[in-house]
């Protein structure tokens, strides 16, 4: 368990709120409705109908996505939805997103041959930065300096691609004064913003960058909500890279924020936060 | 034959294969104009890019994963796609289209999903052998595992794992469905059934891919209506409906695919596949310039 679902169940103790920890390594979700196929009755089945609500909290990507569809076709709420957790767990798809909602973002194109990609690679003007549509920790993400760079990245992508196609996603990178920054949304609110430093181009701090706390100015707070309302998230973290003239642009959203990071340099109750956007929505 | 000068359709494909020749014979017969978009070849700009002239493309991609995105890309676009995303989205993931299925009523086999093999072991001994355990995303019958013991499971399951990647990360199990050595595979287009076979086999695997032989089954009055029912509940579009006829009588869906491969179904039908797909696509484009 990490920090953030230990000051979860904690805030959660605090209100007097009755949980559970569905544990998803022990968990069979039953893909039957009654009377639809199955004859079988299933110990499973309705399995969540005592809940007013689900806060997902999985690490990993794919089970947030199977388990809240499972939820959403028994009939209960998630926070996230099933939704906004298929659009913030794929960059392309939050990328379109963001921009069907007019929000600026790095310039960006999707290709599916090394050669498209290199000619994407080459349209953008390098440096770029490849990623993979699913991921998170900044994991086997390349920033790319040149041709014979994006050529060997790309090379390495394809012979390590055993699912058959997926596509290969090209950014422009940013040049960065040294920071990105980070901001949290929760419901119509932009919690707090923090500053991620790295001598390294990658800041996460998964990655080693060091965090500090910075006033959500009107324009961080717009970006940060109109963000969260592109991919319909309700609590996320919004990425945003500032340019050398201080134009932002947002990077990524992320559906199952941690912030244990973020805790130790604002004063703000996060998890107290999140719990009470939760009780508001199982209440109404 | 009419021609059709205004209307520009784009046909989204690598391979071509013998269903894409027939697209494309039956576009040409018509006098449609269209573009073949080798997606080897596209690079998708996706701040500044277009599909060019098109009025709407036909996804005839062998690759899931390029259809996902560039159907999600043309609906950026504004394009409509035969089949639209959202259909794209629902077929490629067969706990998606379970879902989808189920919310619409339409009966499909008992399916558990369980994410560690544990869970996924426990999962099969409540539903008791034999079971069927799918890939996520897979075609063609590719890693199909019927599971007939609790040996086999365990020795399966270890196998996923090793695997790896999402699509064997999550365990998804089926109840095996007594068929009667055959399947059914019908075609929906739009809200009409315009044709179905019989998927004959001696293997539990009937895809005619893996040696299966077509034959025409009958669209009764039932099939007619399951088969509808499966598209409209994944979202329409152009899509292969595969229905088991269990024992007892009733006809259950076992999945739905978005881009279906038709080449040994128009001889055994005496139906123009090709020709209805055009006819449909064509239907979408129009609708789409005349503003609706």
């Amino acid at each position: 368990m990490r920090t953030e679902e230990k000051l979860i169940f904690q805030a959660l103790r605090e209100r007097g709120v009755a949980f559970d920890r569905i544990d998803t390594r022990k968990l069979v979700l039953d893909l039957n409705l009654d009377g639809h196929g199955a004859d079988k009755p299933m110990q499973s089945r309705g399995q969540f109908d005592n809940y007013g609500i689900v806060l997902v909290r999985c690490l990993s990507n794919s089970r947030a996505l199977c388990a809240s569809r499972v939820l959403q076709m028994q009939g209960v709420r998630t926070v996230n939805t099933r939704d906004a957790i298929a659009t913030c767990g794929d960059k392309i798809l939050t990328n379109l997103a963001l921009l069907e909602y007019g929000i600026p973002t790095p310039r960006a194109a999707m290709a599916f041959s090394r050669e498209s990609a290199l000619v994407g690679a080459h349209d953008i003007g390098y440096p770029v930065v490849v990623k993979p549509p699913i991921g998170s920790w900044g994991r086997l993400m390349a920033k790319v300096n040149d041709r014979q760079t994006a050529e060997s990245i790309v090379e390495h992508k394809e012979a390590m691609d055993n699912s058959g196609g997926s596509p290969f996603y090209v950014q422009d990178y940013i040049h960065k004064p040294g920071y990105d920054i980070r901001t949290l949304v929760v419901g119509d609110e932009t919690l707090y913003a923090v500053r991620r430093s790295s001598a390294h181009w990658i800041t996460n701090t998964a990655r080693g960058g060091q965090v500090s706390n910075l006033a959500v100015t009107d324009e961080l707070d717009r970006l940060s909500l109109a963000a969260a309302a592109a991919v319909g998230g309700e609590i996320v973290a919004v990425d945003i890279l500032e340019d050398a003239d201080g134009v932002l642009t947002v990077n990524e959203v992320n559906h199952t924020p941690e912030f244990h990071g973020a805790m130790q340099v604002t004063d703000v109750d996060i998890a107290g936060k999140m719990v009470d956007y939760v009780l508001r929505l199982a209440d109404g | 034959m009419p021609s059709h000068p205004a209307i520009t359709i784009g046909v989204l494909c690598s391979r071509v294969r013998v269903e894409e020749k027939l697209i494309f014979s039956a576009l040409q017969e018509r006098g449609i104009d269209y573009e073949r978009i080798d997606t080897r070849q596209v690079t998708c700009d996706l701040d500044h890019g277009s599909l060019g002239e098109c009025d709407a493309v036909l996804v005839r991609c062998l690759s899931h994963s390029r259809a996902y995105y560039l159907t999600r890309w043309a609906e950026h676009l504004g394009v409509p796609a035969v089949s639209p995303h959202r259909v794209v989205a629902t077929c490629t993931d067969k706990l998606l289209a379970s879902a989808a299925l189920q919310e619409a009523g339409v009966p499909t086999p008992h399916t558990l999903v369980a994410f560690t093999p544990q869970a996924a072991l426990e999962a099969i001994e409540e539903m008791g052998y034999p079971v069927v355990l799918k890939p996520l995303n897979g075609s063609w019958g590719r890693l199909l595992a019927r599971v007939n013991d609790r040996h086999a499971a365990e020795a399966i399951l270890e196998h996923k794992t090793t695997l790896g990647g999402y699509q064997h990360s999550v365990f998804y199990i089926q109840e095996y469905v007594e068929k009667p050595g055959r399947d059914i595979r019908s075609f929906v287009v739009g809200d009409e059934t315009v044709a179905a076979i019989y998927r004959q086999s001696p293997h539990w695997i009937t895809n005619t891919a893996r040696g299966g032989t077509a034959s025409n089954c009958p669209i009764t009055p039932e099939v007619d209506r399951v088969s509808r029912a499966a598209a409209q509940a994944v979202g329409g579009g152009v899509v292969a409906v595969d229905i088991f006829e269990h024992p007892d009588g009733r006809l259950l869906v076992g999945e739905v695919n978005h881009t279906p491969e038709f080449r040994n179904s128009i001889a055994p039908t005496g139906v123009d596949i090709p020709g209805k797909i055009v006819d449909y696509v064509m239907e979408v484009a129009t609708m789409k310039q005349s503003g609706r």
